[in-house]
């Protein structure tokens, strides 16, 4: 049987939907404008599947972006996708939002670093080599500041003996500058159009873990939100 | 006439909700995972953390609430959502997931006002409610009087213009260290005690208007505990008491006054505040005196609830006026 996957992306200012099989990326839509995902993810969702003449009960899943990435942004993804499914009984494929983006890069020797703005002067990050295969993860997805990340990038390289640094993703943008100053010509950037996360790139990613039946539990599935609520911390600091 | 069935979703506080109500009457089910245990150790509603825990738990709660209708997720005829006021991050995830849900049936999408639904509960229980009637809507973020010519016609004549009243019951409460939710835990502590050995003041504003003012009665209550604690003849029990009695005072005054003063039949009450005793018993009382017809939902039905989303639905659902798919959740909108 034919897979048909829907993606969905909400984690960051983007939103994004895309509509894939096995071998064709069928329709995406990509959106970095200010409208709230509130407004415009379901009417995306809704115009991927009439353009593509696609009927629910066709998804072999839905895969969704589960962060971290702003939280609310996260919720909105995560409440549409658990309606959408919940309803029809789709399986649900669950992809780290960092590894998505790590995901538009193909064929390097140097260290791919996702980067997404974490606010709090820190970014979301994790560290990901490529080779000649997909970018692999190395380790855990970590909040942490500018400085320390440039500090962990050094180190990580070293042992890998990669040379040059790939940064990409909107906490990159947000700290450019000092990136620039600390690691300087071993930065390479990418286009415009690899820079954010990508629906599509959600989907690609979730082709693996569906042919292998790696769902969800859509009653257990949650935000990967890296991050305690600020209340939860003060409170394990015995602040309140 | 075909049942219609209207599954309701509600999160735009601290409860997670679904409900299934037939005909705009009848409560098929009505399921509530609260998250008041969670929100304790807080000392109150945490907006964030009550949003995680919706996210946690909607799935479950609306599953639950179709088991316990003996309903498949087809057999609805449209799914409606509270979409305002409340916690903005809280309210999203329920309308989100209504949205993916009623898309996915292929059923129409109905938004409700959270306040409006909790004045509805009123007509999930009670038949032929006569207007024009006053309502009193007062809970955690709400204290206002409104003037109801129909069913759907409502004008706001009076609301508080500093804390509302179940958000004075939570800071007294949570100053006396008697825990969260205030209302109930203040309640608890004035069944031992007496109103009138402490003297708290009546705070009316204006006699002629329907504003209401708590600031003032919540710093108050504040200071008496904190100067007989010094003394060493501090009574929890009887501040508690005289708090509350001095609370419900003024909204049983107000509301009976309005009633009068507009020439009504019919006196509402809604929302969790609604559920305190004193105010039940003192409003009943003065509704009789005066001749005015009262009316408020069962305990249940107070609190934050799904059956009073679903039933509020019906009304809309047969006017046809549903919700696109751009729907957003507002914090503070009284859209009446
Ligand atoms: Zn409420």
């Amino acid at each position: 049987m034919k897979l048909l996957i829907l993606a969905i992306d909400s984690a960051t200012p983007v939103a994004g939907v895309a509509l894939l099989t096995e071998e064709k990326l069928l329709k995406e839509e990509f959106s970095n404008y200010k409208k709230t995902h509130s407004e415009t993810l379901m009417v995306m969702i809704d115009r991927v599947m009439k353009e593509c003449e696609c009927n629910l009960d066709e998804l072999t899943a839905i895969a969704l972006s589960i962060g971290p990435g702003s939280f609310t942004g996260l919720r909105i993804g995560m409440a549409t996708v658990k309606g959408l499914s919940q309803a029809k009984a789709i399986p649900l494929v669950a992809i780290p939002t960092l590894d998505a983006i790590a995901h538009n890069i193909t064929g390097t020797k140097a260290l791919v670093c996702p980067l997404l703005d974490a606010r709090k002067q820190e970014v979301y990050t994790a560290f990901y080599a490529v080779g000649n295969t997909y970018p692999q993860r190395l380790g855990d997805i970590m909040a942490c500041s500018p400085e320390d990340f440039v500090e962990a990038a050094l180190e990580k390289a070293g042992e890998q003996g990669q040379d040059g640094f790939i940064l990409l993703g909107d906490g990159y943008y947000r700290y450019r500058e000092f990136f620039q100053e600390k690691l300087g010509d071993r930065i390479k950037e990418v286009p415009l159009h690899l820079a954010l996360p990508r629906a599509s790139a959600v989907g690609s990613l979730a082709i693996d873990k569906v042919r292998q039946e790696d769902y969800a539990d859509p009653l257990e599935l949650r935000p990967l939100y890296i991050r305690l609520s600020e209340a939860e911390y003060r409170l394990g600091k015995g602040e309140l | 006439m075909k049942d219609i069935l209207i599954l309701g979703i509600e999160t735009s506080c601290d409860e997670t909700a679904a409900a299934i109500v037939k005909n705009g009457r009848h409560i098929l089910s009505n399921v509530i995972n609260s998250q008041i245990s969670i929100h304790q150790q807080f000392g109150g509603v945490v907006p964030e953390v009550a949003s995680r825990k919706h996210i946690e738990n909607i799935a479950g709660v609306v599953d639950m609430a179709f088991k316990e209708a003996g309903l498949e997720y087809s057999d609805i005829d449209a799914v409606a959502v509270a979409n305002a006021p409340g916690l903005v991050g809280a309210l999203l995830v329920g309308v989100s997931f209504a949205k993916g849900f009623a898309y996915a049936i292929d059923k129409p999408l109905i938004a409700v006002n959270h306040l409006q639904g909790h004045i509805y509960a009123n007509f999930l229980e009670h038949e032929n409610i006569s207007f024009p009637a006053i309502c009193l809507v007062v809970s955690g973020g709400h204290t206002s009087l409104l003037y109801m010519k129909s069913r759907g016609d409502l004008k706001l004549i009076g609301e508080t213009r500093d804390d509302a009243a179940g958000e004075a019951f939570d800071k007294v409460a949570r100053f006396l260290g008697l825990g969260y939710p205030g209302g109930p835990a203040i309640q608890k502590a004035a069944q031992n005690g007496l109103a009138g050995r402490y003297k708290l003041p009546r705070v009316f504003m204006d006699r002629n208007n329907y504003e209401f003012s708590f600031s003032g009665l919540k710093t108050a209550a504040m200071n008496l505990w904190r100067k007989s604690e010094k003394q060493g003849d501090a009574n929890i029990s009887d501040l508690a008491a005289e708090f509350q009695e001095a609370l419900v005072e003024v909204l049983v005054d107000k509301t009976v006054r309005a009633g009068l003063e507009y020439k009504v039949n019919t006196l509402l009450m809604a929302g969790g505040v609604a559920a305190n005793q004193k105010l039940r018993n003192m409003l009943k009382k003065r509704a009789e005196e005066t001749g005015l017809q009262l009316y408020f939902p069962a305990l249940q039905l107070c609190t934050d609830n799904a059956a009073m989303i679903a039933g509020d639905a019906h009304y809309y659902y047969i006017n046809e006026q549903f919700a696109p798919l751009t729907l957003n959740a507002h914090p503070g909108l009284w859209s009446l």
